[in-house]
């Protein structure tokens, strides 16, 4: 579990490229080596995993590298297109005794690494104690507390019924337990080193160059699939795709244009696996910003936007379409919205609205297929005489732009284009458009006391027909306010070795020590 | 002054011996193609193009090569080669404002420095080492993340990052000619130093500077489509060569003629402003003449 840095010289540099070159010109070489062989898996990490504490993390390979070395009570598992949940090893009793008290008795055996004793309810509790109170906090929400009721044995209490809390809370990254003794004794919080471990793998990381999960000998649960598990840092997915088809790591992500060409032909000994399209892309307006409070401006914006030619030009038609928040296979997903492709209409808006030369900001991480989203947006809205200038930014300061607390940037915030990805659960998604969530996650702007009602009913409600009705009409209020543009619903696809069965979270995260060699 | 009448042939013969000197080498005579096929293309890119260079054909993306469209399509369906030619008047428009700007600071600049006194000499010589020692990319970086993207930003750039080289270039040959016989006259004259400076020397100095900035624009034209490459250039969805190949990068196993499409015109100016750089060089200091 330590940070290792390597240094590389002139001489090492030198000698690395001639041995690697010296393989590359043996016949059937590195190239054509299966990268699992020996029960090694090559993966692909996007980039260092910078923070490893559940309530402070940023999220992605983060929550992959938890899953590997920490207890959890529940995990996600497929049931065709859908995903339901299941305990995990490290229980042996997860189930509701009622609406809000869900019982729990961890399996025996379970030992923290660095002889910090055994995993305890104790632990359970102190966890998801400090979660309400970290970053991640919202996921806790509905939790009162975690009464231990024996060494192994405890109580989640509820403060209310809500159905999605195994789901949305315990099998996302936010449910991990950590070791009260350990994380204590590091000061409460921790980043880039686990300060003890309890599951299939050990941790290292060399930043830069790989995450290195080796099998702990103290696991008692499980076996993994595979003895050693290289993450190399591959941040392009174009580079992680080449080094897939180099046979240099076992399974990769996929971008729109290159699943659209394995779609067509998969190259030799390669399947696709889709994790999830629990993600959702808009385009979104400030309903306070000076230029866009007039509604009709907004609903001209929203008439003006050809989606269509978004998913063919930026997507490559591999991705569905969006119609709300809510992604394909949850309750509550929409299959229309009230508004539609229409120039004509959009310009008779514009011009009841009597707005004219207006000129917008469009701000956009500068990833590729957000650029040519925000071209394409950027040509339509042109056709109506809204000049729209497009800003491709970084993320550190994308991710903060709408903030209050960041700056003053959220008062000159115009148009952006956003994507969420959210949990098997409506509530995940709706949650950070409610009126306390202005200034922090809803940089539209707008406040409706109906939508607040709503997402308190859905929260308690577990009739399936009336949250259903509840997030059609929270998504129906959002459209409303003029200031969304649906556009897709990106899957995480994955191409991989045809004889390894990979397992992936609705979300994408991957989940290492569930592959299985088949 | 006039020149004598035989002077004036002296100088007649020695400009016909350069110019023939120039015409001889293979190298200027491709670089001078090169260069006036590549100002030209980007001049004329408006008429040339066979389409707009923003105008989107979504179904026929990332099409190859064809008659239709000789250097493919991109992801939104665009021509590439207009995109190219287009691209060109941005390479152009930088170079041309970025090298000349940089040049007549750098010329005011060094001339001060070599003519002024010496704790000033010592300051610009200072600052001129400061930027010169910082790398572009990085001072492009942290620019962008204080202002944002933009032509404007690049062009700061280039300007900022090439200025102390012009200064050092003018500031040594100020100083050669500083205690020269014919300055000397001047001053003794009662000539002022602006005088001195624009009339006397600046005709001596400008030479080495000229030459300097052609071979300083494929610099510029690199810098420009490096930064637009890494994203932190030109704004979508005006064209450069720096995003059509990342664009082509990004897509080398869909659409790989997008790379070639952008690569080329950057090779090809790179190598037309290097050659005719290093001949006019040849052709006009008057140390490479003598090794001759």
């Amino acid at each position: 579990m330590t940070v290792r840095r390597t240094i590389t010289t002139r001489r090492t540099f030198l000698a690395s490229g001639a041995a690697l070159g010296a393989i590359g010109l043996v016949p059937g070489g590195a190239g054509m080596v299966r990268a699992q062989e020996g029960r090694v898996l090559n993966l692909r990490l996007e980039g260092d995993n910078a923070i490893l504490d559940p309530g402070y993390m940023i999220g992605g390979t983060e929550v992959e590298a938890q899953k590997q070395c920490l207890p959890f009570l529940a995990e996600y598992v497929r049931d065709g297109d859908t995903f339901s949940w299941q305990p995990t090893p490290y229980v042996t009793r997860l189930e509701y005794a009622d609406d809000t008290h869900l019982e729990f008795e961890l399996a025996e055996g379970l030992v923290w690494s660095g002889g910090n004793g055994t995993v305890s309810a104790s632990d359970v509790a102190y966890s998801y104690a400090r979660m309400k109170d970290s970053e991640w906090s919202g996921y806790f929400d509905a939790l009162e507390t975690v009464e231990v009721t024996g060494e192994r044995t405890g109580v989640l209490v509820l403060n209310k019924p809500f159905a999605p809390f195994i789901m949305v809370t315990l099998c996302h990254g936010p449910g991990a337990i950590v070791c009260e003794k350990a994380t204590e004794a590091v000061g409460g919080r921790f980043t880039t080193e686990f300060p003890a471990i309890c599951g299939p793998y050990t941790y290292s990381q060399t930043p830069g160059q790989r995450a290195v999960f080796e099998r702990n000998p103290e696991w008692t649960g499980p076996a993994p699939g595979f003895d050693r598990v290289v993450a190399h840092v591959i941040t392009e997915v174009q580079a992680a795709e080449l080094a897939y088809e180099a046979g240099e790591i076992d399974c990769t992500e996929l971008g729109p244009d290159s699943l659209a060409r394995y779609t067509e032909t998969l190259p030799p000994n390669t399947a696709i696996t889709t994790a999830g399209e629990l993600q959702y892309l808009w385009m979104g307006m400030n309903t306070q910003h000076e230029k866009l409070q007039d509604i009709r401006v907004r609903r001209a914006i929203q008439h003006a936007v050809d989606v269509d030619s978004i998913l063919a030009g930026a997507f490559a038609g591999t991705s569905p379409k969006s119609y709300g928040i809510v992604a394909p296979g949850l309750l509550g997903k929409r299959n229309e919205t009230s508004y539609s492709y229409d120039p004509a209409y959009a310009r008779q808006l514009m011009d009841e609205a009597g707005v004219t030369g207006l000129e917008l900001t469009l701000r956009t991480l500068n990833w590729q297929e957000r650029l040519l989203t925000a071209q394409i947006i950027q040509a339509n809205l042109a056709a109506i005489g809204i000049t729209v200038n497009i800003l491709p930014m970084e993320s550190g300061p994308f991710w903060e732009m709408g903030m209050e607390e960041a700056g003053d940037t959220w008062q000159d915030l115009q148009l952006w284009l956003m994507r969420f990805a959210t949990v098997p659960d409506p509530y995940e998604a709706t949650q950070w458009f409610v009126s306390e969530q202005v200034g922090i996650w809803n940089w539209e702007r707008w406040t409706d006391e109906e939508y607040d009602r709503l997402y308190e009913e859905g929260l308690s409600e577990n009739d399936p027909a009336k949250r259903e009705e509840i997030y059609l009409r929270m998504q129906q209020i959002m459209e409303d306010t003029g200031a969304y543009v649906w556009i897709s619903h990106d899957p995480e696809v994955y191409a991989h070795r045809a004889d390894i069965e990979i397992n992936a979270a609705p979300s994408g995260e991957l989940d290492y020590h569930r592959f299985e060699p088949v | 002054m006039p020149l004598s009448p035989v002077a004036d042939a002296g100088a007649r013969r020695d400009r016909r011996d350069r110019l023939r000197r120039f015409l001889s080498d293979w190298q200027a005579v491709v670089g001078l193609a090169l260069v006036i096929l590549f100002v030209a293309s980007a001049v004329f890119a408006p008429w040339i193009a066979p389409y707009d260079p923003n105008a989107m054909d979504i179904p026929a993306r990332m099409s190859g090569p064809s008659w239709a469209h000789l250097a493919g399509t991109d992801q939104l369906g665009r021509d590439t080669f207009s995109r190219i030619l287009h691209g060109g008047r941005v390479a152009l428009l930088i170079a041309a404002i970025g090298v000349s700007v940089s040049l007549v600071v750098g010329l005011i600049l060094g001339m001060i420095a070599g003519f002024g006194p010496r704790w000033l000499d010592s300051l610009l010589l200072l600052v001129f080492d400061g930027v010169r020692s910082f790398p572009s990319i990085i001072l492009a970086l942290a620019t962008v993340a204080l202002t944002g993207p933009s032509l404007t930003v690049v062009l700061a750039i280039v300007i900022i990052t090439s200025i102390p080289g012009y200064a050092r270039v003018a500031r040594t040959a100020t100083l050669a000619l500083r205690h020269a016989e014919f300055i000397l006259a001047e001053r003794s004259l009662g000539a002022g130093t602006t005088r001195i400076l624009l009339h006397h020397m600046m005709p001596n100095v400008i030479g080495p500077l000229l030459i300097l900035a052609a071979m300083d624009v494929p610099v510029v034209v690199s810098i420009e489509a490096g930064l637009s490459f890494l994203g932190i250039g030109v704004l979508p969805p005006r064209s450069s060569w720096g995003t059509i190949l990342n664009e082509g990068y990004l897509l080398i196993r869909d659409a790989p003629w997008m790379v070639v499409a952008g690569g080329i015109p950057l090779i090809l100016t790179t190598l037309g402003f290097t050659f005719l750089g290093e001949a006019l060089r040849d052709t006009f200091d008057p140390r490479m003449g003598r090794e001759r």
